[in-house]
């Protein structure tokens, strides 16, 4: 809100020094953003919360002035000259939407002179950003900025069939507006027509056919009060904002509005001439009614830590426009708010209404507050360690959006096959510019890997390296009449190969969970390439999936070198993850190493291999390690591999002797022999 | 098949106290004729004693070799050693991290809720009537199953604040009550430098006895001090929020001038009534923070969309 130093010294007596005057309107709820000079004027920009429009007006800021540096507020006082014929005698108003507009007067002045506006009006418009227009419409500008009150001057003689319709829109009806664009109207909307078409759309914005112009001689005055919520329907719809929208959808003081008829019918006469006729055309609801607040002072210093006189409690009410009387008990004083202040309904506005114009600066900052523990979850420490591992292991945290568009829900949903939310609206100016023909981005993801694939594009396109990123966050997955699941993923998308990205999630399983057998089950995604993918699983349990992205799918999120992702399922991983470890016994005696290269069918797994030996080196087995695979058709035949491997034996209880170990390893090379096929080399 | 343990190097199969060669032979002493065996022991021990001199002097010399302070000219020592890429965390996650650690440290337990969520948790729990203009179609994420027909907004929505989570941790815990919920929220607004459609909000909120607005600026206070590093002024002024009254924002100084950190207030009674708790009997301050402001303060970021880009080059810059 723009208000001038000069207009707003017309109601009260301002504070010599600037810098006073911004700092208490601060401090009391109209923050201060910027003052500017403007010709010989100050212009103030206060920045007006939503449930504040009493303060779009200068009087409404200039009332806050004159509490916080008690100074008498003067207000004037319009009583325009009338004569002729009652107004009731030349023209009707009917109001066919009472929903959409509650009161409706209209007063007429006979006789103007358009012309330009005397240089104190055409000043004090500039100095809140208004153009000067003309006499009559520069009256009810200054009017709304005086007293909050959009107004709105017809061309009298403009208008068919002496009447005036509120009303929703006829199918199909339009309106040039004062903008001169053509806005079509829909149901919903409040309509002002004469007797023929639409000539204004109430409380948005005037029509161009029956705009004050030049040759005007007679003028129709409205001031009106409509529903809030269908103004700012209708504002947006047309994306058609005014002034007058601004303060109708924010609500006006209902019991003023004759007050600003006058006032503006006032300045007419002054600055165009012409003659009021009689009376006024008043339909409508008159006032709502207020109720009376019952208010205990002492809560005040139950909510705010300080207390407040009562004497000043009930100057600062007083001031604000309340009225305040005893409320029949001691403890009670019973409130009545002014009609411009429909925020305040309960005791406890009353109190911020105290507290701010007294001072939130008299509220002690440095009092004792308990203390309490506070506890930090498992789930917590978990991803924590997560986020450790994968930052060791080279990669960086990406953070993307959860709304995706469409081809991107589709390409990978290995979590559900129920459909994704849709948002009401698309997410805008989120796609990179390459990606902005992909379409709305407006689906809830099922997957982080397609938003993830898009970063590796952005990065690739951008010559970046080592573009190995992870990110930690839901996914939403729909379910039938209840919130959705919103499970916690880990997703991954780097330049390793498969192996390598399996290394990465291995180590990553060995710090949480060192004891989890990792399983790797074939799946067919495709997204994935199919000969170097897997479904990982830790016993009955899907952890997730991990593999190469298939060509594909690097097509269609254009990623021109190999990659590899994983998204993995991150409640498992906490499930998985002791919250203290448990200390074992470590044994001193030294231990035995044994390589092996066994010759095996190319059908064996290394998963099934490992198993068997760990079965058959019973408990003197301390680990066996995968080293490499080699082929070699013309010694070993065909469809057959070599696989080196370490094993290492050691025992608790004693030094493990070299007959021990012998026997040992002959058991794991039976066994291996008798499941697998194989044979040492 | 390959053996190689402790108990198989040259020095443990020769001289090992157990199991060496030399021990071995020192027990066939036993089997030598009663006669000569003072002669074999002698001569044995001479052989120890000699392979004692020998090792001796073999490891003398491999130390003083050690030892010789001769300067290789071949060797380099600023040559850079292979580096390990270590990733970096996003800055959001960081900023998270710290605002977490603090609010632990004032006794704040950290909860979290759902971002999809219901009307009653985002609007009518928290103040915010139907008729309100909060809960405009245009000014959030509204949901329904895709391809499903549906008519007129739905109940399901993306949060568009995370003081739902305070209202499903009131509705299911008997006060008192101080926790912080952080998290993503959502907001139709078009990305531009400074908004961002999808952002990350921290908000506190202490449910107790007798709690008052000194007990806010106390809190806020101590936060500052513990997020700038230094005890600086703070200020609260009035604003609004539905789901306090009175309402404030706040304000640190820093750097010559007033900054803005957050919203904040005292938990509106209507709050406290539609969770069950009586506001007669029980007060609460509830504070509210941007995480992508404060990060975008500390780290001079002036493009909200470069955190959601990720730029790997841009990640890295912060440590």
């Amino acid at each position: 809100m723009l208000v001038s130093h000069k207009w707003l010294s017309q109601y009260v007596a301002l504070p010599g020094q600037l810098d006073r005057l911004v700092e208490r309107l601060t401090m009391s709820g109209l923050n201060h953003e910027a003052t500017v000079t403007v010709g010989d004027d100050r212009r103030i920009d206060l920045e007006v919360t939503s449930n504040r429009p009493d303060c779009l007006a200068h009087i409404g800021v200039a009332r806050e002035i004159s509490v916080l540096f008690d100074q008498p507020l003067t207000i004037p006082d319009p009583q325009p000259a009338t004569g002729g014929n009652p107004v009731d005698n030349e023209f009707a108003v009917s109001i066919e939407c009472p929903q959409l507009c509650y009161r409706f007067t209209a007063r007429l002045i006979r006789g103007v002179r358009v012309g330009p506006s005397p240089d104190w009006l055409v000043e004090r418009l500039a100095t809140v950003g208004i153009d000067s227009i003309n006499n009559i419409v520069d009256a009810t500008n200054f009017v709304m900025f005086e007293c909050g009150q959009p107004l709105h001057a017809f061309d009298y003689d403009r208008l068919a069939g002496s009447r005036i319709v509120v009303r929703e829109p006829l199918p199909g009806e339009s309106l040039l507006a004062i903008n001169h664009a053509n806005y079509s109207l829909e149901p919903g909307m409040c309509v002002i027509a004469d007797g023929e078409r639409a000539i204004s759309l109430g409380g948005v914005m005037g029509g161009a056919g029956t705009e004050v112009s030049d040759a005007t001689k007679n003028i129709l005055v409205e001031a009106a009060w409509f529903d809030p919520m269908s103004i700012r329907s209708t504002a947006r719809k047309l994306n058609l904002h005014s002034a007058a929208s601004f303060r109708f959808e924010r609500t006006i003081d209902a019991e003023q509005i004759d007050w600003a008829s006058r006032r503006c019918c006032e300045l007419i006469l002054q600055t165009a001439g012409g003659e009021l006729t009689s009376g006024v055309i008043d339909v409508g609801r008159k006032r709502e009614l207020r109720q009376a607040i019952s208010f205990r002072p002492q809560r005040i210093e139950q909510v705010l830590g300080i207390a407040i006189p009562e004497a000043r409690i009930k100057k600062i009410l007083g001031g604000l426009g309340f009225s305040v009387q005893d409320g029949g008990d001691p403890a009670r004083l019973s409130v009545t708010p002014p009609p411009w202040r429909n925020d305040v309904t309960r005791e406890i506005d009353l109190v911020e209404e105290a507290g701010r114009v007294h001072g939130y600066e008299h509220v002690p900052d440095d009092i004792d507050v308990p203390l309490v523990a506070s506890v930090r979850g498992h789930r917590d420490r978990v991803i924590e360690r997560i986020r450790a591992a994968m930052t060791a292991l080279g990669m960086d945290e990406a953070i993307t959006a959860s709304i995706v568009p469409e081809k991107w829900s589709s390409a990978f949903s290995p979590w559900t096959t129920a459909a994704p939310l849709e948002a009401s609206q698309p997410m805008l100016g989120v796609l990179d510019r390459a990606s902005q023909n992909v379409g709305a981005v407006n689906l809830l993801r099922r997957s982080l890997i397609p938003s993830m694939l898009e970063v590796l594009r952005i990065n690739e396109s951008r010559q970046n390296d080592q573009i190995n990123l992870f990110e930690i966050a839901r996914v939403y997955l729909a379910d039938s009449n209840k919130l959705p699941v919103e499970p916690m993923k880990l997703g991954i998308v780097c330049e390793f190969e498969y192996v390598r990205l399996k290394g990465a999630v291995e180590s990553m399983l060995q710090v949480l969970a060192p004891a989890t057998i990792l399983g790797a089950h074939s799946c067919d995604l495709p997204l994935l390439d199919i000969t170097r993918s897997a479904e990982l699983r830790v016993a009955d349990e899907t952890l997730g999936w991990l593999g190469e992205v298939s060509e594909f799918a690097r097509n269609a999120f254009s990623i021109r070198c190999a990659a590899a992702i994983a998204e993995l399922d991150v409640s498992l991983l906490v499930k998985l993850t002791d919250a203290v470890t448990r200390h074992a016994d470590i044994s001193p005696f030294p231990a035995i190493t044994r390589d092996f290269n066994l010759v095996v069918d190319d059908s064996v797994r290394w998963d099934d291999l490992a198993a068997t030996i760990r079965r058959a080196g019973g408990a003197l087995l301390e680990s066996v390690d995968y080293k490499e695979t080699f082929r070699d058709e013309k010694r070993d035949g065909p469809n057959r591999k070599r696989i080196l491997l370490t094993v290492v034996l050691r025992s608790g209880d004693e030094t493990l002797t070299r007959e021990q170990a012998d026997a040992t390893c002959k058991s794991i090379l039976d066994q291996c022999s008798r499941e697998h096929r194989a044979s040492l080399l | 098949m390959s053996s190689n343990t402790a108990n198989d190097s040259p020095l443990q199969q020769f001289l090992g106290a157990r199991q060496g060669r030399l021990k071995a032979i020192q027990k066939n002493l036993a089997t030598v004729p009663g006669p000569d065996k003072p002669a074999a022991g002698q001569r044995l021990n001479q052989v120890k004693q000699e392979i004692q001199s020998a090792l001796e002097g073999a490891r003398a010399s491999l130390d003083s070799a050690a030892h010789a302070r001769v300067r290789d000219p071949r060797f380099d020592p600023s040559l850079p050693g292979p580096r390990v890429r270590i990733g970096r965390l996003h800055p959001i996650t960081r900023t998270i991290d710290e605002l977490k650690e603090i609010m632990a440290r004032l006794g704040f337990t950290s909860a979290e809720g759902p971002e999809v969520e219901d009307a009653w948790h985002n609007f009518e729990a928290l103040n915010i009537p139907q008729v309100h203009p909060a809960r405009d179609p245009l000014d959030n994420f509204y949901l329904s199953v895709a391809g499903k027909q549906t008519t007129g907004p739905g109940n399901l929505l993306l949060r568009s604040q995370t003081s739902t989570v305070q209202i499903r941790v009131m509705e299911t815990t008997e006060p008192p009550v101080r926790i912080i919920s952080l998290g993503r929220v959502y907001r139709p607004d078009t990305a531009d430098a400074t908004h961002y459609p999808m952002f990350h909000q921290m908000e506190g909120l202490l449910v107790d006895r007798g709690i008052t607005m000194a007990h806010l600026k106390t809190m806020l206070q101590l936060f500052a001090t513990h997020y700038l590093g230094a005890e600086v002024p703070i200020r609260i002024r009035p604003s609004f929020f539905p789901f306090t009254e009175p309402s404030v924002e706040a304000d640190y100084f820093w750097n010559g001038r007033w900054v803005e950190f957050g919203g904040a207030g005292m938990v509106d009674p209507h709050v406290l009534q539609s969770v069950g708790y009586d506001p007669e009997t029980w007060s609460g301050l509830a504070f509210g923070l941007g995480v992508e402001r404060l990060c975008m303060i500390r780290h001079q970021i002036t493009d909200i969309r470069n955190l959601f880009t990720n730029d790997v080059r841009f990640l890295r810059q912060f440590h």
